[in-house]
Parts: C-alpha cells; sequence; structure tokens
C-alpha cells in the first residue's frame, strides 16, 4: 500500500507538483442478515481506492487541488497525477496554504509501539461465526415477548482496513484497523400501534462485542416497553438524555468547535474558545488512543501525530479542532484533527469522543429530577449550527415522582444548544460506548417540549 | 466520455462470469458495471480554494432466491476479481453452477430522459470558477451584511450497464449537476445563514445560461435576511399551511418510505395491508413519476434495468399503490413499477422514490394562508426523517412565518415539525391550484444509501400539525 502512495506522490512531482500527499485504502468487509430465523442476505465487499493532494507554483502563489479514483493500475494512477495538476493549475492560490511539509509527524519508535499496542489480528469472525450470532440474536428477540410481532432482522458485520498515508517530506505508514459489529431491530405491537426498536454494538475484534442475548433482549425490551404510548402537555420540561442519545450532544458540540466552521463563522461557539460553557461537572475528551474506540489513529489526515485532549475541562472549552489550515488561520496549535477521505479537500472532526461518567446511576438521576422526561429517541435535523438554535423529534418516557412511567410518541424538544450545554444539570454514571463516542446520560433542564 | 454503450469488460469475460454467477435454481440475478466521473468546484472567502474530481468504477453481482439475495462488490475489474466476486454472491443460494453458457444480448433501449453526455463537457475550469466568483460579488453587493458566501458547483456522470440472468444487456448514462449556494449575514452581533440550490439531469452549460444562477444567490441572502429577523417559533399543535415546491418533502417522509415495497412485503409499514383504503382527503392524489426529463429524480431505467414509471400511490385519498424493486414485486406477485435503485454498484437495490408529489387542487394559495385563525405558514424546509412502523415522520422549517386573523405576522425560528404518516393527509382540508415541483437538491436516505429524489407539492392546509417551537 505504501508503495502505491509513493509511487503516486512520484508521479505527481513529475507532473509538475511542489508538494503532495496520498492516501490509499483497501477495505474487505461481509455482512450477513437474518429474519425470521432465515438469511436475507449476505454481502461481499472488496474496495480499493487512492486520493491524492497536489500542490503548484503559480504565478500567485501555491495552489492545490484534490483527486480520487479506484483504477489502481498504472495508467489509472498517471491519469489522477495529471488530472490533479491540471486542476490546481486553475485552482486560486491562498496565501495561507499549508503544504505536506514540516508536519509534526510520529517518529519510527512511535508507529513501531503503536503497532505492538494496537496489533491488527483481524476482527475474530468468519462468515459462519457471524452467521451464528446474528441467528441467535434475532431468534432471542423474536422470543422475548409474545408482544413482538414481527422482525426487521439481524446484521452480523466485520472487516478490515488498510490505510496508507505518504507525503512529499518523506514520511510514509500505514496501518489495518478492523472491526465487527452486531445489530438487531424488532417490532412489538401490530398494525397502527407497532413500534419498532433496535439496539447495536460494535468493536474492534468480535470477542470484545456485547454477547447477542444483551443485544436481543435490549432491543426487544425497547420496543416492547415503548407499546401504548400516552399523550402529554406541551411546556418547559427537565430532560434526561440516554447514553445512546447524548452522543450526538458530542456531534453537535464537535461540529461547533470545528475550526473549520469557526473560521467561516457558521459555529455558535466561534466565539467561546477558553470560555466556560458547561456546568465545572462536565468534562469531555478527545482521546485518539482507547482500548475501546473505533476512532483510535495515530495520525491525522495530514500525517500529523495525534494525542489525547481535554476538549471540556471542567465545564472550559480548551480550543477548537484543527487541522494544520486552521491552525495556522486562527493562531492555534494544530490538533491533528485532519480527516480525510479519499474524495474532496481535507475536513477536521475528532478521533474517539468520551464524556466523562458523573456519580448517579440512573435511579438517582429520576430521584434528583422528580418530574420531566426520559428521551430514549430523536429523529430529524432541526439543528442550526450557526445560532445553535435545537428542534428535534423525540420519544421516550415520562418521568413522575422519580420514577418512569408511560412512554411518550410524536413530541418535538426544543431549545438552544448553547442554553442546552450550560443547563446541564447532572451527569450519570452509566457511561457507554458507540463506535467512536462515548457518553454517559445527561439531564438538562428548561426544554421545550411540544405534544 | 459520449456514450460509448461498450461494456467495459470483455463481453467474453462477462459471460463466464455472469454463467458463475447463477446457479440452478436462484430466481434472479444481475451483474452491474458502473463507471462515474465527478468534479466540483468551491469557493469559500472570495476564493475558488477546492477543486476536486473523483473517478469510481467497479461490479456488483448479485444472486436472489426466495426472500434471500447474495451480493459481491468489488472495484477491480480483473478476471480473477470478478470471477470471485461471481463465488461470493451466489453462495446464497448453494447449489451448483448453471451448465449452459448464457449469451448476453442488448435489450431495446427506453426512451431517454436526459442527454449520454458528461454534463461538464465543454466547460471548462475557467468559466465554472469565473462563475462561482461573480456569484459571490453579487451576493456581498447584495447587502453589506452578508460576511461569508460559499457557492458550490458540482457535476457528475455515470456510465451503468446491467445484465440480467437471462443476458439481457441494458446500458443507461446519467448526467448530474447541482449548484449551491450559502451565505451568512451578520447585524448587531447576531448571525444567521440562508442557502438554495438546483440542478438536474442537464448539462453545465445550461445551469449556467440564464438568471438562474443569480435568482439562487439572491434567494440564499433574503433567506438569511429574513432569519434575522425572526422570531421564537410557537411550540404545541395548530393548523399548518404548506407552500408549493419543496415542502413536498411532507410526502416523502409521511407517505413515499412507508409505500416501500420492502417494508410492506415484510409488513413492518402503518401502510402494511392498506391497499383499497381511506389513507388521505378525497380530493388528494399522489404520484411517484421517475419519467419526467431531466429531473434530478428521473432515471430511464431503473437501477434494474426496469423502465421507470408513473405510479398512482394515493387517487382521490385511496392507497392505490406501493413503489416496487424486482424482487418485492415477485414475492407480493405485482410487477416492478421501476423504483429499484443503489447509490452505486457497491450498494445492494432497494426500493425508492424518483420524483414524489401531490396533483394540484382547486383552491387559491391566498385563500390556503387566509384561512389560518392562527397557525403556521412554512415555505422552505431543510432536511426531514421517518419511522415508517410508527409512521412518525419529522420535517424542519427553514423559512416559514407566524399567520395570525389570516395575515402574516413574523417569520419564526427554524422549527421541527412532527407528525404521523397515516394521519397527517387525513387532515388536509384544502389544496392549492399551484402545483410546483422542488428546484433539483433532494437527497434520499435509506438503509446507509443516498440517492438523488425530487419532490412537489401544491400548497396545502393541514389542520393539526405539532409545531416544535420554543414559545409556549
Amino acid at each position: 500500500m505504501n508503495r502505491v502512495a509513493n509511487q503516486l506522490i512520484e508521479l505527481a512531482i513529475k507532473a509538475g507538483a511542489t508538494h503532495a500527499d496520498a492516501l490509499a485504502i483497501c477495505d474487505t468487509g461481509d455482512s450477513i442478515s437474518i429474519r425470521n430465523g432465515a438469511v436475507e442476505s449476505v454481502e461481499r465487499e472488496d474496495a480499493q481506492g487512492m486520493g491524492l493532494r497536489a500542490f503548484v507554483e503559480t504565478a500567485k502563489g501555491l495552489a492545490f487541488a484534490t483527486a480520487s479514483t479506484s483504477d489502481m493500475s498504472d495508467q489509472g494512477l498517471k491519469q489522477l497525477a495529471e488530472q490533479v495538476i491540471a486542476m490546481a493549475r486553475i485552482s486560486e492560490p491562498d496565501p495561507d496554504a499549508v503544504p505536506p511539509v514540516g508536519a509534526e509527524h510520529p517518529t519510527d519508535t512511535e508507529l513501531a509501539d503503536w503497532s505492538k499496542q494496537h496489533p491488527d489480528n483481524g476482527c475474530g469472525w468468519n462468515l459462519e461465526q457471524a452467521k451464528a450470532a446474528a441467528l441467535e440474536c434475532e431468534e432471542l428477540a423474536r422470543s422475548y415477548s409474545e408482544q413482538i410481532s414481527n422482525s426487521e432482522g439481524s446484521d452480523a458485520s466485520f472487516g478490515s482496513s488498510q490505510i496508507a498515508y505518504a507525503s512529499s517530506d518523506g514520511f510514509a505508514a500505514e496501518y489495518g484497523r478492523s472491526s465487527a459489529s452486531l445489530s438487531v431491530s424488532v417490532i412489538a405491537g401490530t398494525g397502527e400501534g407497532m413500534r419498532r426498536d433496535y439496539a447495536w454494538h460494535r468493536a474492534l475484534h468480535a470477542d470484545k462485542l456485547r454477547h447477542p442475548k444483551l443485544i436481543a433482549e435490549e432491543a426487544a425490551e425497547r420496543a416492547v416497553n415503548s407499546l401504548n404510548p400516552i399523550s402529554m402537555q406541551s411546556g418547559e420540561t427537565h430532560v434526561i438524555f440516554e447514553p445512546r442519545i447524548a452522543t450526538s450532544l458530542l456531534g453537535h458540540l464537535s461540529s461547533a468547535i470545528n475550526g473549520r466552521s469557526v473560521l467561516h463563522q457558521t459555529s455558535f461557539l466561534g466565539d467561546s474558545n477558553g470560555e466556560i460553557i458547561f456546568p465545572d461537572f462536565v468534562s469531555i475528551a478527545d482521546n485518539p488512543n482507547h482500548p475501546d474506540g473505533l476512532g483510535n489513529r495515530l495520525f491525522d489526515g495530514e500525517g500529523t501525530k495525534c494525542s489525547p485532549r481535554t476538549i471540556i475541562e471542567s465545564g472550559r472549552l480548551t480550543g477548537f479542532l484543527t487541522d494544520r489550515y486552521a491552525a495556522k488561520r486562527l493562531d492555534l496549535p494544530t490538533t491533528g484533527s485532519a480527516r480525510r477521505g479519499l474524495t474532496g479537500d481535507i475536513g477536521i472532526g475528532p478521533s474517539n469522543l468520551i464524556w466523562q461518567a458523573g456519580e448517579l446511576d440512573q435511579a438517582e438521576m429520576l430521584q434528583e429530577i422528580g418530574n420531566g422526561l426520559l428521551i430514549t429517541e430523536l429523529i430529524g435535523f432541526g439543528i442550526n449550527g450557526v445560532t445553535g438554535d435545537y428542534s428535534r423529534g423525540a420519544a421516550g418516557f415520562l418521568i413522575k415522582d422519580g420514577k418512569i412511567t408511560a412512554p411518550v410518541q410524536g413530541i418535538t424538544i426544543a431549545g438552544n444548544l448553547k442554553d442546552m450545554f450550560a443547563n446541564i444539570s447532572h451527569v450519570g454514571s452509566d457511561q457507554t460506548w458507540f463506535g467512536s463516542s462515548a457518553a454517559p446520560s445527561i439531564a438538562i433542564s428548561g426544554m421545550t417540549v411540544a405534544a | 466520455m459520449s456514450e460509448t454503450n461498450h461494456l467495459p469488460v470483455a463481453t467474453e469475460t462477462l459471460k463466464s462470469v455472469l454463467s458463475h454467477l447463477l446457479p440452478a435454481g436462484a430466481d434472479d440475478g444481475d451483474l452491474y458495471l458502473e463507471h462515474t466521473c465527478s468534479e466540483s468546484l468551491a469557493l469559500e472567502e472570495g476564493r475558488v480554494k477546492h477543486v476536486s474530481a473523483s473517478t469510481h468504477q467497479g461490479l456488483g453481482a448479485r444472486v436472489i432466491k426466495g426472500e434471500a439475495a447474495g451480493h459481491a462488490f468489488t472495484d477491480r475489474l480483473d478476471t480473477k476479481a470478478l470471477m470471485q466476486a461471481a463465488r461470493s454472491a451466489r453462495a446464497i443460494a448453494e447449489c451448483g453452477t448453471n451448465p449452459a453458457p448464457i449469451a448476453i444480448h442488448n435489450e431495446r433501449p427506453a426512451p431517454k430522459l436526459y442527454q449520454a453526455i458528461n454534463p461538464a463537457t465543454g466547460v471548462e475550469f475557467s468559466t465554472r470558477k469565473g462563475l462561482l466568483e461573480r456569484l459571490d460579488t453579487l451576493a456581498r453587493s447584495l447587502d453589506p451584511r452578508v460576511q461569508q458566501v460559499f457557492a458550490n458547483v458540482s457535476s457528475s456522470f455515470s456510465d451503468i450497464h446491467i445484465v440480467r440472468m437471462d443476458g439481457a444487456h441494458i446500458h443507461d448514462a446519467r448526467p448530474l449537476v447541482r449548484l449551491n449556494i450559502s451565505v451568512v449575514v451578520e447585524q448587531d452581533g447576531k448571525r444567521e445563514t440562508g442557502s438554495a440550490g438546483g440542478g438536474g439531469r442537464f448539462s453545465l452549460d445550461r445551469m449556467m445560461q440564464g438568471e438562474e444562477a443569480e435568482r439562487l444567490v439572491k434567494e440564499a441572502v433574503r433567506l438569511a435576511l429574513l432569519n434575522l429577523d425572526a422570531h421564537a417559533a410557537p411550540a404545541g399543535s395548530m393548523p399548518v399551511v404548506l407552500g408549493p415546491g419543496w415542502p413536498g418533502i411532507l410526502l416523502h417522509e409521511a407517505i413515499g418510505h412507508g409505500l416501500e415495497g420492502d417494508f410492506n412485503r415484510k409488513g413492518t409499514s402503518v401502510f402494511s395491508d392498506k391497499l383499497g383504503q381511506q389513507v388521505a382527503a378525497k380530493g388528494i392524489t399522489v404520484v411517484d413519476d421517475g419519467t419526467i426529463k431531466e429531473r434530478r429524480g428521473s432515471l430511464t431505467v431503473d437501477d434494474e434495468g426496469s423502465p421507470t414509471t408513473r405510479t398512482v400511490l394515493i387517487e382521490d385519498g385511496i392507497l392505490t399503490g406501493y413503489l416496487m424493486d424486482r424482487q418485492n414485486a415477485r414475492l407480493m406477485g405485482m410487477h416492478s413499477t421501476g423504483n429499484g435503485r443503489r447509490q452505486s454498484y457497491s450498494h445492494p437495490v432497494l426500493p425508492r422514490m424518483t420524483n414524489t408529489f401531490m396533483l394540484a387542487g382547486p383552491d387559491n394559495p391566498d385563500d390556503i394562508i387566509a384561512s389560518l385563525d392562527r397557525g403556521i405558514y412554512a415555505v422552505n424546509f431543510g432536511g426531514g426523517q421517518v419511522d415508517i412502523t410508527s409512521g412518525k415522520f419529522v420535517f424542519t422549517t427553514s423559512e416559514a412565518y407566524y399567520v395570525e386573523n389570516g395575515k402574516i405576522q413574523h417569520p419564526v425560528k427554524g422549527a421541527t415539525l412532527i407528525g404521523a404518516g397515516h394521519e397527517v393527509l387525513q387532515q388536509v382540508s384544502m389544496i392549492g391550484n399551484d402545483l410546483a415541483l422542488d428546484p433539483g437538491v433532494g437527497t434520499c436516505g435509506k438503509g446507509g444509501q443516498s440517492v438523488p429524489v425530487g419532490v412537489g407539492l401544491p400548497s396545502i392546509r393541514i389542520d393539526d400539525l405539532t409545531v416544535g417551537g420554543t414559545e409556549s
């Protein structure tokens, strides 16, 4: 893989680039779906691709372009290099453009240590083992209760990626990454009373997956519990976001502290660097090296070394997420947050976002809240990143006198993210991982419910 | 690239891959070869800083037996990789190979709905760059409060070859273009954003002609400035009037997904077993039409090679049809409606919408707004989502007004509207005579796959919908 990435850099330099960097990705993956006890689909993927970014010197300064291809033949690579140079020549130079030279790359020792610490031993499943897990999970979910009336099936998938990065300043590295996941979705009730729910888990290795029985029971219990919803009044209320919903708040936070959004004045937190934006009991980390993190990485999309960082320290925003360009423009350190796919320009994103657990378990949190709403599902995209205005469809349960009571559905919850962050009243002890983020239950006061 | 109708892999190779793919006893199966080139230019901070291109090619092999499907996707087009893909896909059927070689023949093409020419042909990068720079200047000249302008022009061209298990070879070449503008405005430390876009299956050259691009800039600036003055939206249930065009996303979420064949075959949709029943108020007719020339959601043939059609989903309030691909149609004893779609060769086929809209009614749009005692008039929307099992759907306003005593009072901030698909169309009491289709910006997500779609709507009045504002 590294050989191809280096070959591509050479071709780009030969075609006229002053600097270039390249990404090569090979993915193989399998997945199997079981529905009503029978195989519904089997998928096998074998994908490859190269992405190239090249800089050229023009009369007006340094300009660049990006291009990608899945055609890795010699001819395909040559075409890619020539195409990207031609495009770079028409691109408008940016005096702040940062070519791939002088980044703080990981050392050879760090690369070697990383490989030892994160050996890619595959994901631990073959198709038969994945099938067995999905069969067991679906069967247990369907037989959980007589109220389970239908199934959307269970999916088990596993795969490996090989990712190589090379740049014209001589840095080249590659690493492998594997993961396995298991999910199930079932329906309780009939006709217009039908309710669907799901559960899933994804881990770096099949051995680390939650047992199929736990996933099955969670999905089935959730579907059954959501039957026979009652109606509620519109008004202001205290809400608790379950861990699987609370991870969405991490997503909104990381979008708002994205250096590009700050540069473009499209973030409601653009003026909040160093400010207290959460209560002092909230701490959130961006950790690229966690035993359970699906977002682990030693270097980012520009080859910059990644290190663990605290984003929110006792309620205070410690800085924005940056790639080298945003860092230069904002006069901030590079956080190694360049995120890069094969296609398109470099973006910015976190590695693993981890919301530190608090001390209260769910029952204690319910007691503290007294009356309010436990949110178990959110739908829709009603978030305005510029203003922080927030309005989403929701479902969950009424909390009455510290106890979970009847389900409610078809409601909305609304507020402003800045206020929601500030109005967090409690953080639960039930921190749970979902892919590359982990969050506990989060209680927020002063949200408006419409019903 | 112009239309070649030439397979990117030798016919002899495909013949043996196909024979290898299809075991005795399979119900269906196909090979799907795709070559897609995309180009994109993006302007920010007054400069066209981002120029990118991609080339994606590969094969999807598929075998279907009963309710089961085997898929294999590969980016490698050498014989060994193709044979391996065929073997992986047919593992599902667990039978022997088909002994007889299959002859490949060209299927008579369906009438073409767009030109088989790369939409970027003849439009130099420098011309596209010039356009974006002009739009940036225009946006900034419209109002001094404009702080940021983002403009993006993109095009793609997909060359698709479908070879079915009987050897029928179907070719389609699909152009797609898109122009998007968004702006950030600032006044007294308060920022807001507005955006507008357009596109379809035609040439970039045409997208750039006339006043359309300028109109989009004016629209984006107007929306952003309007939102600076927006008040908090009300919270609670009330009557809502939807304007024409893009608000048709209501139909897409509330009705369309719930009528897709897979969910109905499995009985997981709230619309399962409701064919022939009243699901909407009298006077409401909803269609999904993939045959409209050059629309973003249109296709000459779907991704199974079936010509697209106009499917009447609801006729005068009665549920009359589902959206079908070949597998679900066979299992339900129906016919494909030409709605089998996939994001690319590396995704499975699912029944999906094309252009979904409601036919016009008798009412004057002004009378519909005037009918509101206290409610919301929503003209433009961002995205939406639906739970097809409970029927609960949401969509979020990006331009909406509070109305009292039939008069528009003031704009309101973006609010999510929530309802139930099987109830909302029963609540429609007025239908405008002003049907419009959206400007060509829709993208639909399902099962992790995105495909371009269209929507449309005349103005309508919904008597009761929950508005997710913050003002109790």
